[in-house]
């Protein structure tokens, strides 16, 4: 079995590109991809900055084709078909590489802003929903929680999560350098999911003079607006919101924006010369790009924030030593117990050819000899016990040997020696391990 | 005493101004801040010195050219302290402390070679009034070109989506856009007495109040520049944008009326 990964994110495509494969529900095109007979388990991450898919496979070229029409067609379904270079824009890991890369992912060491910490919630509602959906079974199961647990220890053993550098923290930097003061701004968020709340936390101790939390559900809203002591208000009222605002922050679901050009020029001539800052982090784009040619209009989007804190993301960088490290300890754990797994068809084979050799021999003896309840059951546990022992040592060995590449011939010897037969199937397929049962809890 | 206050005048600017760059490089905001306080103590010595000029002499060397840009670059440099007290405008000490500094310096070297005393000519209080009042003017107004500049620098930035310098950064383009308008709102009104006890020294010592001289004439024509800015500025709906680019080009065409003209006939 294979492990390869199959993506694009704030580096490898455009905001333009990225804004159209965003999927709000993953179990559809997950369902329909694990379906397929080339993808045996899948999780669909689909964040701002990045759609990637982690799959389980039998064959790599038949998945990262099937994979490459995944991304072409299931996720682009506005019609408008795909740039012709839209290969250019994924980028593909197998194995080590795809193990790596997505332990990186979780621990937000891929980031566009290093160590931000979002990420790794993200992760763990991609995983949700793949096992929700069925799409995720035992093996991609058990790299998430690998996932998570290198996560965890990479935040608590270094010092990348020490002040992170959110969105709306660069958001402030920027603001800074537009106004003089923050204590006279007014601030409107559009919007109410996780990445406003964040912006509202962030936010609440810059001193803004007030804030604003426009959004579709009032009630969301509401329920912000009372935590965060903002007023609450309905998308309807954005144009007469922004013609008082001086700090605007969207990020919203739906395919057009709810800042267009028209209500931004509108406003201008209420503001006269006053700046307006607007920070557009929603995915597809929540704002007209048009307004960023309008005079005392500065339109940052999501790459924008991700090019202006590069200088800061510098500084992170180098604190990313030891993180990596962690990230390169935890990889070579997981590719033991992912390579360990070549083991199990053979030792199961083998325990099974002993327990019948076992249990015939046994059989034939207790025809020879008149015993008692009590006494046979004595006996059958002695021949349990000897065959134990007798494997315990060997298969321990293969075990071990299986995590490293050498130990293929070991594997092939102890099929030799003991007659085994090939064409086992591996425990991950077997109708005990099938998708659904993705392992534990999430930590 | 004269002389050394001046020599002293120019070594704290150029301090404050060396101090200033070494903020930037760094980068250091103590620096920057340091940098602004020295320029307070060199705008002080400036001060006294000319005080010290006034008191010795009735009529000052001030329309001599030098004289009158060290006496721009105090007015200059006290209306910026005065307005970075209240605005964070560390970042435009790093021009405004060189510029500060070659002014002075270039009066320096005239000073070594003043004249104990000046020759009254006809109408020399209006003379007087003139180069001072137009010297303050164009001060300010220098002040608000070197605001629209570093405007214009700041906004092109953000358009551009550059990286955020992390530590030492220029003021905000908020703080830029108000020190343009205050100093266009104080100089172009200096600027205009400039021009009426212009016509009052000519009128003294020509019998016309106006002589068509080339100064004369692209004077007026600055005047009537900024007197155009002013109104789309304080009257009209005119972009901050507009605004700064407004005060460098008025103030490039005015430099060049009032000092390049000098040069240049």
């Amino acid at each position: 079995m294979k492990i390869i990964l199959l993506g694009l994110n704030h580096k490898s495509a455009p905001l333009e590109v990225r804004e159209r494969l965003a999927v709000d529900d993953v179990a559809g095109p997950l369902q329909k991809l694990v379906a397929a007979d080339e993808i045996d388990e899948a999780v669909l991450i689909s964040t701002c900055n990045r759609v990637e898919v982690v799959a389980l496979t039998r064959s790599l070229d038949a998945a990262r084709h099937r994979l490459r029409s995944f991304f072409s067609r299931d996720l682009v379904s506005d019609g408008r078909g795909v740039p012709g270079d839209f290969d250019d824009f994924l980028y593909e890991f197998a194995e080590r590489d795809a193990i790596r890369h997505l332990l990186r992912v979780a621990s937000a060491l891929d980031s566009m802003v290093v160590g931000e910490p979002q990420i790794l919630g993200q992760v763990k509602d991609a995983y949700r929903a793949a096992i929700e959906c069925e799409a995720c079974g035992p093996i991609i199961g058990r790299l998430f929680q690998h996932a998570f647990t290198t996560a965890k220890r990479v935040r608590t053993e270094t010092r990348i999560a020490e002040r992170p550098l959110s969105v709306a923290r660069v958001a402030v930097d920027l603001a800074k350098q537009i106004f003089e003061e923050l204590g006279d701004k007014r601030a409107v968020m559009i919007g109410a999911g996780e990445m406003i709340e964040a912006a509202l936390a962030a936010l609440n101790g810059v001193g803004l003079q007030s804030i604003a939390v426009a959004n579709r559900t009032p009630e969301r809203a509401a329920e912000l607006a009372v935590r965060f002591e903002a007023t609450a208000h309905g998308l309807e009222e954005i144009p007469h919101l922004v013609s008082t605002a001086d700090v605007v922050l969207t990020c919203i679901g739906g395919d057009r924006p709810v800042l267009t050009r028209e209500i931004v020029e509108s406003a201008r001539r209420k503001r006269r010369s006053h700046p307006l800052f607007v920070i557009d982090i929603g995915v597809p784009r929540n704002t007209d790009p048009e307004i960023d040619r309008l005079d005392n209009v500065y339109l940052y989007d999501i790459d924008d924030l991700g090019a202006v804190a590069s200088e800061n993301a510098e500084q992170r960088r180098q604190q990313t030593v030891h993180a990596e490290a962690v990230v390169n300890e935890e990889q070579q754990r997981f590719d033991g117990w992912f390579a360990a797994l070549r083991a199990v068809p053979t030792i199961k084979h083998l325990r099974a050819h002993v327990e019948a050799i076992r249990v015939g021999e046994l059989e034939k003896m207790l025809a020879k000899l008149d015993l008692g309840e009590v006494e046979r059951g004595r006996v059958e546990a002695l021949t349990k016990a000897i065959a134990n022992k007798i494997l315990h040592a060997p298969l321990a060995r293969l075990r071990r040997e299986a995590e490293r590449e050498e130990g293929m011939a070991y594997l092939e010897t102890a099929r030799v020696l003991f007659g085994l037969d090939d064409g086992v199937e591996s425990p991950s397929l077997g109708a005990e391990g099938k998708r659904g049962s993705g392992g534990s809890e999430i930590e | 005493m004269i002389v050394q206050l001046h020599q002293l005048t120019a070594a704290l600017y150029l301090i404050a101004a060396l101090v200033a760059s070494l903020g930037i490089a760094l980068p250091a905001p103590r620096l920057g801040r340091l940098s602004l306080t020295l320029l307070g103590v060199a705008s002080l010595a400036h001060a006294a010195c000319f005080g010290l000029l006034h008191s010795g002499n009735a009529t000052p060397a001030l329309t001599e050219l030098t004289m009158a840009v060290s006496f721009m670059a105090l007015v200059g440099t006290v209306f910026y302290l005065v307005l970075a007290w209240h605005t964070r405008l560390v970042g435009l000490v790093v021009l405004v402390a060189p510029l500060a500094f070659i002014s002075v310096f270039a009066a320096g070297i005239h000073l070594r070679v003043v004249r104990p005393a000046v020759e009254k000519t006809a109408g020399g209080s209006w003379e007087h009034a003139h180069v001072l009042l137009a010297s303050a003017g164009l001060a300010l107004l220098g002040l608000a070109g070197i605001a629209g500049l570093f405007f214009l620098v700041e906004h092109r930035r953000l358009k551009s989506k550059q990286a955020i310098r992390p530590r030492f950064r220029l003021p905000s383009i908020e703080a830029l856009d108000r020190v343009n308008k205050a100093a266009l709102a104080v100089g172009f009104p200096l600027l205009t007495l400039g021009v009426i006890t212009g016509v009052f020294w000519t009128e003294a010592q020509t019998g016309r109040v106006f002589s068509g001289t080339p100064h004369e004439v692209w004077s007026v024509i600055a005047w009537a520049i900024y007197a155009v800015v002013v109104i789309a500025r304080f009257a009209t709906h005119q972009g901050a944008r507009q605004a700064a680019a407004s005060a460098v080009g008025g103030f490039v065409f005015l430099f060049f009326a009032v000092i390049g003209l000098e040069f240049f006939l």
